[in-house]
């Protein structure tokens, strides 16, 4: 998967590169707009990260060049937030758009959604370790014992389940799961969370349902489990 | 040339003063002239027929040439008295004639036979009054035209004095008002100067200082009283600005303090991984909170400005109720509690928002409220029970507690207030901006918020507003 980060301020840049090559990705950074342009025409990105305030060229000016030669997804970074800004960067051609300051995995949520969106359908039968999950019987079972979850429960578990080895904030669970779009201050995702666990994981060896403390959760087969096909998903899919 | 606008207020009513002076000097001029001339002419005539009388009363009684040289000399003893007076008698025998009866004399004094007349003679500066009568034929004489003619120079010249001299006075008048009518506004604005110098006396360090509004006449007693009443306002503004500045600092320097300290004293020394990574994970919190406290402020600025663009749809509430009550599903049942939504009504709302409005509610009576109880989501039509979408709504959440002492009612909306600055809800992630968030929604509505606490029955809530036809909906 490759990427290609647009973006003039070093340390925001920096991270990004870093903490997205740790997840898998080949990526590229350009500190200005003038590159951006030239490397985003010259070279084939599965996805483009554009940040808005630019020295020179800025990232309405890049979109509205690149749009003129490719479709490449891209998404736009700004401080700004007022309704007009985003409906300009939408208007100008972007995928998406995330208001600084975001969070990490919730930028690597929106990239893989991204890139997802080209691909085939999703399947409707999962696997993860032992955990059989089928989307449209809404049916889940771990080791042939069915799992006797509450329709939320298998919401939150089929969510997880799809995006697996990903690890989901708390903001994208509720906006998934209860379409609450906003930072609800409570802890009712953790509530949730608890509850799914002692299902799901409660009476067995293998854990799959995992804490990333200040990050979210993550749904996934680690160590000592053979059937384990499912790792970080930015490395499968690349 | 200074503009009409760039005069003080002195000046203005000097040259306004000036103006009506003018005004009644003008008229009361004209009307004395008018006056004078009057009785001028009515003195003229009343002359004129005295003399006249005086004549005609000699040729009335001549029959013959003989008496008529009588005439003639009684004639020129009235024009010798009075050099001013002149007369002519005219008829068809050249005998029985006075004066040069020049053809134009005649012509001019018989245009008129009764009344007076007028006449410039040859050389005259100012015009002849005029005044004859006919004499009916006696004996010999025939009928005889006498005409008697009085010089105007003493009254038309008297006329001219007066004129002039009334012109004089009127200007002097007019300037002597305009310089009285400055002085007495300058003295009337006196107070005025003195108030303005007072309000020169205030200043931001004192914002308690007031303008005494005892000494000053009436009306600018009423100024200041409201001048005073804006200084209020503002000083109350003022004091809560201070007061939410002091909370935004102390509720940001908080997590500043901790991740600070955190990390200063991890990199005092060598860490294990597994700590940093602790100290890592603490600082993440503090920082979403940071990220929170800041979102939720800039929401509330923006919302404050009008800044925030309503996407409005016509929906039941309840459902909208129905939804939130279910995300907190978890947090009721862990409490034990029940959630109850009485009542119907759809309404014009952002769902997203009013969402909002509602979990932050529904979350703080869960946090209020006695384990085990029932909370009521009551909702109620503007004007009726049950109403479609026109009369904007009512939403109130009552919940059963320790109720909310009544001195911090009508604060509970403000900006970082809590009820108890001590309590601490263990787990939440609270910083007291909830509530202002709920009042931030329900304005944006068009409505209000209400609360309301007795034995234990705490009702809050917020009103909604049906969308202008020009507002997008």
């Amino acid at each position: 998967m490759k990427l290609l980060i647009v973006e003039d301020e070093a340390k925001t840049a920096d991270y990004l590169r870093d903490g997205l090559a740790e997840q898998g990705w080949a990526v590229d950074v350009a500190r200005d707009g003038t590159t951006g342009l030239h490397l985003a025409r010259e070279l084939d990105y599965d996805v483009i990260v554009l940040d808005v305030m630019l020295p020179g060229m800025d990232g309405f000016a890049v979109l509205r060049e690149l749009r003129l030669r490719k479709q490449t997804p891209v998404i736009m970074l700004t401080a700004r937030d007022r309704i007009d800004d985003r409906v300009h960067g939408l208007g100008a051609g972007a995928d998406d758009y995330l208001v600084k300051p975001f969070s990490f995995i919730e930028l690597l949520a929106r990239l893989q959604a991204l890139v997802r969106r080209g691909r085939q359908q999703e399947p409707t039968e999962l696997q993860i370790g032992d955990l059989q999950i089928n989307l449209l019987a809404r049916r889940a079972f771990r080791d042939a014992t069915r799992l006797d979850l509450t329709g939320k429960e298998f919401a939150l578990l089929a969510l997880l389940a799809q995006r697996r080895g990903q690890i989901l904030s708390k903001t994208v669970i509720a906006a998934q799961v209860w379409d609450i779009n906003f930072d609800s201050h409570t802890n009712v995702v953790e509530v949730a969370i608890k509850r799914l666990r002692a299902k799901i994981d409660g009476p067995f060896r293998n854990k799959l349902l995992h804490t990333v403390r200040g990050m979210g959760y993550v749904l996934e087969a680690r160590e000592g489990d053979e059937d384990d096909d499912a790792p970080v998903a930015g490395r499968t899919s690349a | 040339m200074k503009r009409v606008r760039d005069l003080s207020i002195a000046q203005r009513l000097a040259a306004m003063f000036a103006l009506a002076a003018l005004l009644v000097f003008a008229l009361v001029g004209v009307a004395l002239y008018h006056v004078l001339q009057t009785q001028i002419v009515r003195y003229q005539h009343a002359e004129l027929a005295t003399k006249l009388r005086y004549v005609v009363g000699s040729v009335a009684l001549c029959e013959s040439r003989e008496r008529w040289l009588k005439v003639e000399d009684k004639v020129q003893n009235l024009i010798s008295s009075d050099r001013s007076t002149k007369v002519w008698a005219w008829s068809s025998n050249p005998d029985y004639r006075i004066g040069d009866g020049e053809p134009t004399i005649s012509a001019a004094t018989s245009r008129r036979d009764l009344g007076m007349g007028r006449l410039l003679l040859p050389g005259a500066e100012y015009p002849y009054r005029t005044l004859q009568e006919q004499v009916p034929a006696l004996g010999n004489r025939p009928a005889v035209r006498v005409s008697v003619a009085i010089d105007s120079k003493p009254y038309v010249s008297a006329l001219r004095w007066f004129t002039l001299i009334m012109l004089a006075l009127g200007v002097c008048g007019i300037g002597l008002v305009a310089l009285l009518g400055h002085w007495i506004a300058r003295v009337g604005l006196r107070p005025l100067q003195r108030l303005s110098n007072e309000a020169q006396t205030l200043s931001p360090s004192n914002l308690s200082q007031r303008l005494q509004p005892a000494q000053l006449p009436p009306e600018l007693g009423r100024l200041t009283g409201t001048f005073n009443g804006a200084l209020d306002r503002l000083e109350a503004a003022y004091t809560r600005l201070d007061a939410f500045n002091a909370d935004v600092a102390h509720e940001l320097r908080t997590p500043l303090t901790n991740l600070m300290g955190q990390t200063q004293v991890a990199l005092s020394r060598p860490r294990e991984a597994a700590q940093l990574e602790d100290v890592l994970q603490s600082n993440l919190e503090e920082l979403e909170r940071m990220r929170d406290i800041i979102n939720d402020m800039l929401f509330l600025s923006r919302a404050g400005q009008g800044d925030i663009a309503l996407d409005r749809v016509c929906v039941p509430l309840a459902e909208e109720v129905a939804k939130t009550g279910e995300f907190l599903e978890y947090l009721l049942e862990e409490a034990g509690m029940q959630l109850r939504i009485d009542g119907a009504v759809d309404a014009w709302i952002d769902t997203s928002l009013f969402r909002r409005a509602m979990t932050n509610l529904l979350h703080n009576a869960v946090q209020h409220a006695t384990p085990g109880s029932e909370i009521v989501v009551e909702l109620r039509g503007g004007d009726a029970a049950h109403s479609d979408c026109g009369s904007g709504a009512r939403v109130a959440v009552r919940n059963h507690g320790a109720g909310v002492p009544p001195q911090h009612l009508a604060r509970m909306f403000d900006r970082f207030y809590r009820v108890d600055a001590a309590r601490e809800h263990r787990g939440e992630r609270h910083h007291g901006l909830g509530l202002s968030i709920v009042k931030a929604i329900a304005s944006l509505h068009g409505g209000t918020v209400f609360a309301d606490s007795r034995e234990g029955r705490t009702t809050v809530g917020f009103s909604l507003a049906t969308p202008q036809p020009h507002s997008p909906a």
